[in-house]
C-alpha cells in the first residue's frame, strides 16, 4: 500500500489491514476508516460524476452530509448503489464502484452535457422540452429517462433482509458528540431508562476529528470513555451506527440502525433495523454541518470543507492532498492549517475573506487577509487555484469554510421553524420544538466545545426535572472556549466562471439568480425550478448558500426568504428498510380455513379473500380447466350434495338482557321477535340508508344470538356494533365476541344433505323436516360427543344446512362429512361453485352490495321495516333514493343463449345512443348456469320490477361488445323456494 | 353403518423449538373462555367471580392466578378471558358451571392459538415486533395487554421474568408462528 | 401518535380505527319527526372541520375495542383528553 497519502496518528487500527476495490482496482485501508478516508489514502481524488453535467467530483465532506463521494457497493444481488463513502464504513473485501458515468469514471461520454452548460440552465426542462409535442413521448422522454437517475439497481431480489422493532425510553439523546454525552451522562446517572443514538460508528462526534482536549485528555479518548462507561449501564442502550432519521408526534423518533452493513457477509440476520423509538423527553444534540463558500470551479477533485480536510488527517491520518490551501471566512479555518501543519502536510495559504490577521501561526503558509479564490484549475485534480489578485497557487486540496450550520433539521419536523442569528450568520432551532424535545450543543448554536459541553449537561438536567427525576451535582468537564468568529460570506462575486453551490444537483449561483429574475423569487419555488437540495443530500451543505444569494438577488435579508421545510429522512432511508420483513408470502399475515389441510391434500386451488385463502375449486383428473371443475362442483350438490367450508364469514356472539331490541336498531329488519332456536336473514344498512352487509342471524338461547356477516366487512361490521353499543346506546345489556376463529363451519347443500348429516349428528338430535324445518338452529353433537352447531339456512337454493364444530375439528370433520357422503357421491365444491349457485338463486354479494345501492334496490324494500328506529331507515326514505326510476336487481339471459354475458357491461334500450344520458343500469354478476346450459346474469336496471321480458342491450364499450339480452327474474333456480323447505 | 370420529388438530400443536437461550412452544391444551359482565350486574358478577375463583377479578390490562391455576386476564372493563388447561372441547360449560348466570360465557379456546416464549433475551426478541414495552416497570409479571404485532392482534401476557403467554387469532397462525420465530432469528 | 388510554395507559395510535367528529354520537332520536329527514342529514353529513381542538371519537380495535373520546388540537397533534366514549355518549344523553 502507498504510504503516500497516509499521516502519523489517528483513531484507525494500523495494525490490521483491509483489502478493499474501488472500480476493481485493489486497494488497503485499515479498521476504523470509512471507504472515504481509505480512497483518500490511497490517494483516489476523482471518485464519481455529477448527476446533470457530468463533471468530475472528489470527496466533499467527512460525514454523512457527502453530495459527491455516492458509490455502489457490494456485487450482483447485493448490489447497493447511492451510498456515501464518507459514512461507509470500511471492511475486508469491500466492492465499491463510482457512478453516473458512462464510459469509465476517467472517460465519461455524458461529460459531454458540461461543454452544453449554456443550454441546461436552471429550468431547461420545462423551456426546452415544450416543442415539438410530438417529441416528448418518442424521443425527450426515453432520452431523459436514461439520462436521468442516480445509481443503478440490481433487477434482482435484495437477498438481505430487514427488519423493524420498537424501543421504550425516558430520554433519547440524538448524537454522540461532547453535548450529547455530557447529556446522555447525566441522563444515565439519574437513573432514567437512556436511548443514545449516534449515526457514526464510533461515538464521539467532532471530538474524533479535532486536536482539542478535555479535562486534560485528548477529547477523543474523552469520548471513548464515557461512552465505553455508558454502554455498559443497565439503563443505557448505546446504538452506533443508528441514524435518528425523523421525529414524530407525541415523542416518537424514527431510526435505522446499520447493524450489519459494516459486516461483508451478514450471516442471515438483518442488514438494517428501523426503529420506532418512543421517548417521553429527547436530547438533540446533532452537532452543526460546515457550509462552503461558492467561486469559480469550486467543484473539483481536491476540493473540501475545512473541518472535513482536518476530520481525514486527525481521526484516519489520510492525507486529502500534499499541498492544500484555506480558504475560510471565519477562525475555525485556521484550525485547519493548523493541524495540517502540526501533521507535517505542507499549508501554502491560508486566505482569509476577512481583512484582521488571525493569532496563528502556521509554519510555512502564507496569511492572504482580504482573499477570494476566484477560480481553480485541474480537470480530475485540483491543480491550482486563482486569487482574485490573479495570483495563482498550485495546490493539490484547498480547504474551504464559510462557517457552520446547527443540525437542526429534527426540530423541524413537527413544523417548527428556525430562527436566525446574526452572530453565528445561521439558522438555530426556533421555539416551537416537537414536543418533549430539547437542542444542546452545537445543534443549538453553542459552537465552542466549553458552551455544549455545559448545554448538554444543562439540556439534560431541565429535561430531567421534568419528568421527576433527581439529578446529582452537575460534573461538567473543562474544556477550552476556542474562537469562532465568523463573517457572513457566501460567494465569490469576481469569479466568472461557474461557481456550484450545489454538488448533488449541479446548481450554480448563476441558476440561483436567473430564478429569481425569471420570478422564482419564492424559497419554495426556487427550491423547485432549480432543483437547489432536492437530491439526496438535501441540501445539507448548499441551502444556506442558495438562500443567502436568493437574499442578495432579491435585496432582502436572509431572514425575510426564510427556508424551505426540513421532512424526514435526515438521510436516506432504503426502501428495503421500510419493507422490513415484510415481502414475498409474509408481506401481509395470511388466514387459512379450519379444512385447509383437507383441501390442500385434496385437489384444492386458494384464492386470497379478505386475507382468508379460500379453496376456489377442486381439480380432478380429466378436467381440463377451471370451468370443467366448477361445473362438476354446482351439478353435483344440485343433483346430490356438495360441502364447502364457509368457516370464513364473520362470526359474532352476542349476549346480554337487550341484544333483541340491539339487533333491531342495527338490522332493517326485526329480531327480537325471532324465536329461540330460529334462523333470520338480515340486512344491515349504513346510516345513509345504502346497503352495508348481510348474513343470518341465529337465536341459540334467550340472551344469545350468533350473528354472520359477510367475509370482507367482519371487521368493520363488528366496529360498527360497538360503536352502537357503547355511543348510540350505551345502555344496552349487549356484549360481542368475535368467534370467526372459533368455529370450523360446512355447508352442506343438495338434496341428499339431510341424508348425509343423519349419519354425522348424533341420533340425540333430530333433523326430519319436522323437527328441524327451514331456518331452524341448535346445538348438537357430531360423531359421538363433539358439541356443534346446525343451521338450516341455504346460500345455493338447495335444501341445505350449515353445520358448526369447533375448528380444532375442521379438517377432521370435513374428512368425516366426505366420508359420510360417500354412498350419495358427496363433492367438496369451492368458492367459485358456491358464486354460480348463488347468482343462479339470486343471491346478493358484494357485487350488489357495492355502496351505492339500497334495500329497495336489490329487492329487499319490503323486508326492511318501517316502523321501528333503525341505522339507515330515514335517510332510505329519502325521495331520490324511493323513486319510481330506481334500479333494480333482475336477471339476465342472453337473447342468443350461445353467448356470454359480461359482468360491469351497461344497460341501453334498444335502439338508444350509447352514452351515459341513456344508462339504465349494468350487469353485476355473471356465471354460466350448468344447470340451466347458459350464461346468466344478476345486474340492476331501472324499474327492473316492471320490465320482465324486455330485451335491452348489454353494452361494454371496453370490451367493444354489445349483446341483446332479456330481463328476467334474479331467481334462475326454484323460484318459489320449495326446495329448501323440502 | 361407518363409525365416524373426529380428531382434534388445532394449529401449531405440539410446536416446541429452542433458539439460543429462548424457548418457543405451543402449550399443551389451554382453553380460553371469555366472560362478560352484564350492565347493571357489575357487582354481583365480580362477586360470583371472587367466591368461584377464590381471587377477585383485576382491573384492565392485569392479570391473576385463581387458586386453582386458571388465569384470569382483565381485558376491558365489561370483559375478561379465562385461561386454564383443559382439552375437552367444553370449556364454555366448565366456566358456566362455576359462574352460572352472573356473567355472559363465550368459549373462545378454538378462536385463539397461543405460544408460550421464554429465555433470558426473549425481550430482545419481542421488541421486533411488538409495539408495548416490556420493560419490568412498565410490564411487570401478571401484566396483560392486547395490542397489534405484524398486523396480527396478539394478547400478550406476563407470566414471569423472562416468560410471556401470547395468543392471537387460529386462523393467522402460521403468519404468528412466522413473526416469531423471524423475531428469536434476527435478535439472536 | 400515541393515546393515552384511561384504562390502559399510553397506546400507539396504530392500535385504533379513527371515526370521526365526536358529534356522531348526537344521533337524532325522533326518527319520526316531520323534519327528521333534514335532521339525519345534519347528522350524517354535517361536521365542523376546525384548526384546533376536536373532539373526534378513536376505536381501540387492537386494544380492549373500547371508544375513546380524543380531544386532539389538528395543528399539534397535541391530545389534552382521553375520555371513555361510553361515559360521554351517557352524559350527552344517551341510554337505551
Amino acid at each position: 500500500m502507498t504510504r503516500e497519502f497516509r499521516v502519523n496518528g489517528g483513531l484507525v487500527d494500523r495494525s490490521k489491514t483491509l483489502g478493499f476495490t474501488f472500480n476493481g482496482k485493489a486497494m488497503k485501508g485499515h479498521p476504523g476508516d470509512t471507504l472515504a478516508s481509505a480512497l483518500i489514502a490511497n490517494g483516489q481524488k476523482l471518485v464519481g460524476r455529477s448527476f446533470k453535467y457530468h463533471r468530475p467530483r472528489g470527496v466533499f465532506t467527512a460525514g454523512s452530509e457527502e453530495p459527491n463521494a455516492l458509490v455502489e457497493l457490494r456485487d450482483g444481488a447485493f448490489t447497493e448503489p447511492n451510498t456515501r463513502a464518507t459514512v461507509t464504513e470500511l471492511f475486508e473485501g469491500l466492492s465499491a464502484r463510482s457512478q453516473n458515468h458512462r464510459g469509465s469514471l476517467e472517460f465519461d461520454i455524458l461529460s459531454i452535457n458540461d461543454m452544453l452548460h449554456p443550454f441546461l440552465s436552471a429550468g431547461f426542462y420545462y423551456k426546452t422540452f415544450m416543442w415539438p409535442k410530438t417529441f416528448w413521448e418518442k424521443v425527450y422522454e426515453p432520452f431523459i429517462r436514461s439520462a436521468a437517475g442516480l445509481g443503478r439497481l440490481s433487477m434482482q431480489e435484495d437477498p438481505d433482509c430487514y427488519d423493524k422493532g420498537f424501543i421504550h425510553c425516558d430520554v433519547l439523546v440524538i448524537g454522540a458528540g461532547p453535548a450529547g454525552l455530557v447529556a446522555a451522562r447525566a441522563a444515565a446517572e439519574s437513573g432514567a431508562r437512556v436511548v443514545v443514538a449516534d449515526e457514526d460508528f464510533l461515538p464521539g462526534g467532532r471530538l474524533n476529528a479535532e486536536t482539542m482536549e478535555i479535562d486534560g485528555s485528548p477529547g477523543h479518548a474523552w469520548a471513548a470513555t464515557a461512552a465505553a462507561e455508558l454502554a455498559s449501564m443497565q439503563n443505557v442502550r448505546f446504538m452506533n451506527r443508528t441514524t435518528v432519521y425523523g421525529a414524530y408526534d407525541h415523542g416518537i423518533y424514527g431510526a435505522l440502525e446499520r447493524s450489519r452493513d459494516h459486516i461483508g457477509d451478514s450471516g442471515g440476520k438483518p442488514r438494517q433495523i428501523l426503529w420506532r423509538i418512543y421517548s417521553k423527553r429527547a436530547v438533540l444534540a446533532a452537532g452543526a454541518m460546515e457550509r462552503p463558500i461558492a467561486f469559480g470551479n469550486n467543484d473539483r477533485p481536491g476540493i473540501m470543507l475545512a473541518g472535513a480536510v482536518r476530520a481525514y488527517v486527525n481521526r484516519f491520518g489520510a492525507a486529502p492532498g500534499k499541498k492544500v490551501a484555506v480558504f475560510t471566512n471565519n477562525d475555525d479555518g485556521w484550525r485547519t492549517a493548523a493541524d495540517l501543519a502540526a501533521s507535517g502536510i505542507d499549508v501554502a495559504a491560508v486566505i482569509d475573506v476577512k481583512n484582521s490577521g488571525h493569532a496563528a501561526d502556521i509554519p510555512g503558509a502564507r496569511h492572504i487577509p482580504n482573499g477570494k479564490v476566484v477560480d481553480t484549475s485541474g480537470r480530475k485534480c485540483l491543480k491550482s487555484i486563482t486569487l482574485n489578485t490573479g495570483e495563482k497557487i498550485r495546490v493539490d486540496c484547498l480547504a474551504v469554510s464559510g462557517g457552520w450550520n446547527p443540525n437542526l433539521h429534527l426540530t423541524c419536523h413537527q413544523r417548527g421553524r428556525p430562527q436566525w442569528n446574526d452572530e453565528l450568520s445561521a439558522f438555530v432551532p426556533g421555539v416551537e420544538l416537537p414536543a418533549g424535545m430539547a437542542v444542546a450543543g452545537a445543534a443549538r448554536g453553542k459552537m465552542t466545545l466549553a458552551s455544549a459541553l455545559a448545554d448538554g449537561n444543562d439540556a439534560a438536567v431541565s429535561q430531567l426535572e421534568s419528568l421527576g427525576f433527581s439529578i446529582s451535582a452537575p460534573d461538567i468537564p473543562k474544556a477550552e472556549d476556542e474562537p469562532v468568529n465568523c463573517t457572513p460570506f457566501w460567494h465569490v462575486g469576481e469569479s466568472s466562471s461557474r461557481s456550484w453551490i450545489d454538488l448533488q444537483n449541479d446548481v450554480t449561483v448563476k441558476d440561483v439568480k436567473l430564478a429569481n429574475s425569471e420570478g422564482f423569487r419564492s424559497v419554495e419555488l426556487l427550491k423547485r425550478y432549480t432543483t437547489l437540495g432536492m437530491a439526496t443530500d438535501q441540501g445539507k451543505t448548499s441551502n444556506m448558500a442558495g438562500l443567502a444569494i436568493l437574499a442578495e438577488a432579491r435585496g432582502s435579508s436572509i431572514p425575510e426568504v426564510g427556508t424551505t421545510i426540513f421532512r424526514p429522512p435526515y438521510t436516506p432511508v432504503a426502501l428495503g428498510a421500510f419493507a422490513g420483513r415484510s415481502r414475498g408470502r409474509h408481506f401481509r399475515p395470511y388466514r387459512l380455513a379450519p379444512s385447509h389441510e383437507w383441501a390442500k391434500s385434496n385437489g384444492a386451488g386458494f384464492v386470497t379473500v379478505g386475507g382468508w385463502m379460500r379453496a376456489q375449486w377442486y381439480v380432478q383428473s380429466g378436467e381440463n380447466g377451471w370451468r370443467d371443475s366448477v361445473d362438476r362442483e354446482t351439478l353435483a350438490t344440485r343433483n346430490s350434495v356438495g360441502i364447502c367450508d364457509v368457516s370464513t364469514l364473520g362470526k359474532i356472539d352476542i349476549k346480554g338482557g337487550d341484544v333483541g331490541a340491539f339487533l333491531d336498531k342495527v338490522y332493517s329488519n326485526t329480531f327480537s321477535t325471532l324465536p329461540v332456536g330460529k334462523v333470520r336473514y338480515g340486512l344491515m344498512l349504513r346510516e345513509d340508508g345504502i346497503c352495508y352487509d348481510d348474513g343470518t342471524t341465529a337465536r341459540m338461547g334467550e340472551n344469545h344470538y350468533v350473528m354472520t356477516t359477510t367475509t370482507a366487512n367482519a371487521v368493520l361490521v363488528f366496529r360498527n356494533l360497538e360503536f352502537a353499543r357503547q355511543c348510540l346506546w350505551p345502555d344496552m345489556d349487549v356484549h360481542l365476541i368475535s368467534i370467526t376463529d372459533g368455529w370450523a363451519q360446512f355447508s352442506v347443500a343438495g338434496p341428499n344433505s339431510r341424508n348425509l348429516l343423519k349419519k354425522v349428528i348424533d341420533p340425540d338430535y333430530g333433523v326430519s323436516n319436522e323437527s328441524f324445518p327451514f331456518m331452524a338452529c341448535g346445538k348438537v353433537t357430531v360423531c359421538g360427543g363433539v358439541p356443534a352447531r346446525l343451521f338450516r339456512i341455504s346460500f345455493s337454493g338447495e335444501l341445505a344446512y350449515e353445520i358448526a364444530v369447533p375448528s380444532r375439528y375442521g379438517n377432521s370433520m370435513m374428512a368425516a362429512l366426505m366420508e359420510a357422503g360417500r354412498e350419495f357421491d358427496a363433492i367438496p365444491y369451492g368458492t367459485e361453485a358456491l358464486g354460480v349457485m348463488r347468482i343462479e338463486k339470486g343471491h346478493v354479494t358484494g357485487n350488489e352490495l357495492n355502496g351505492q345501492t339500497t334495500a329497495l334496490n336489490i329487492g329487499l324494500g319490503k323486508m326492511a321495516g318501517v316502523k321501528k328506529d333503525y341505522i339507515g331507515n330515514v335517510l332510505s326514505r329519502r325521495p331520490v333514493m324511493v323513486s319510481e326510476d330506481a334500479i333494480r336487481l333482475m336477471g339476465f339471459r342472453p337473447v342468443d343463449r350461445s353467448r356470454e354475458l359480461v359482468a360491469g357491461s351497461h344497460f341501453i334500450a334498444m335502439g338508444d345512443p350509447v352514452d351515459m344520458k341513456n344508462d339504465q343500469g349494468w350487469m353485476t354478476s355473471v356465471a354460466w348456469s350448468p344447470h340451466l346450459g347458459h350464461s346468466i346474469g344478476l345486474g340492476f336496471i331501472k324499474r327492473g320490477h316492471e320490465r320482465k321480458g324486455e330485451i335491452v342491450r348489454a353494452v361494454s364499450p371496453i370490451h367493444g361488445m354489445e349483446m341483446d339480452v332479456e330481463i328476467v327474474s334474479a331467481h334462475f333456480i326454484d323460484p318459489q323456494g320449495e326446495r329448501l323447505r323440502d | 353403518m361407518t363409525e365416524l370420529s373426529l380428531f382434534s388438530t388445532p394449529p401449531l400443536d405440539g410446536y416446541d423449538k429452542s433458539t439460543g437461550d429462548i424457548r418457543l412452544y405451543s402449550p399443551e391444551a389451554l382453553a380460553v373462555v371469555s366472560i362478560a359482565l352484564p350492565l347493571g350486574s357489575e357487582d354481583s358478577a365480580l362477586a360470583m367471580i371472587a367466591s368461584a375463583y377464590g381471587v377477585d377479578l383485576p382491573s384492565p390490562g392485569k392479570s391473576v392466578i385463581a387458586t386453582d391455576g386458571a388465569r384470569l386476564v382483565r381485558l376491558g372493563l365489561d370483559q375478561a378471558f379465562i385461561i386454564f388447561p383443559h382439552s375437552a372441547p367444553d370449556a364454555e360449560d366448565v366456566v358456566q358451571g362455576k359462574l352460572e348466570d352472573a356473567v355472559y360465557v363465550t368459549d373462545q379456546t378454538d378462536a385463539w392459538t397461543a405460544l408460550a416464549i421464554e429465555g433470558s433475551s426473549t425481550r430482545d426478541a419481542l421488541e421486533r415486533i411488538c409495539p408495548i414495552d416490556l420493560h419490568p416497570e412498565s410490564f411487570a409479571v401478571d401484566d396483560a395487554a392486547r395490542t397489534v404485532m405484524e398486523h396480527l392482534g396478539v394478547l400478550i401476557i406476563r407470566a414471569g421474568d423472562n416468560d410471556f403467554l401470547l395468543l392471537s387469532a387460529s386462523s393467522s397462525a402460521n403468519s404468528f408462528l412466522h413473526a416469531l420465530e423471524t423475531s428469536i432469528a434476527n435478535a439472536g | 401518535m400515541i393515546i393515552n388510554h384511561p384504562l390502559l395507559g399510553p397506546r400507539d395510535a396504530s392500535e385504533f380505527a379513527y371515526l370521526g367528529d365526536v358529534g356522531i354520537i348526537d344521533r337524532p332520536t325522533d326518527w319520526q319527526a316531520d323534519d327528521s329527514i333534514k335532521n339525519f342529514v345534519e347528522y350524517g353529513y354535517l361536521r365542523d372541520n376546525p384548526a384546533g381542538d376536536h373532539k373526534e371519537l378513536w376505536y381501540h380495535e387492537q386494544g380492549d375495542r373500547s371508544w375513546l373520546v380524543v380531544t386532539r388540537n389538528t395543528l399539534t397533534h397535541e391530545i389534552s383528553s382521553v375520555e371513555m366514549a361510553r361515559d360521554v355518549a351517557r352524559s350527552r344523553g344517551r341510554g337505551k
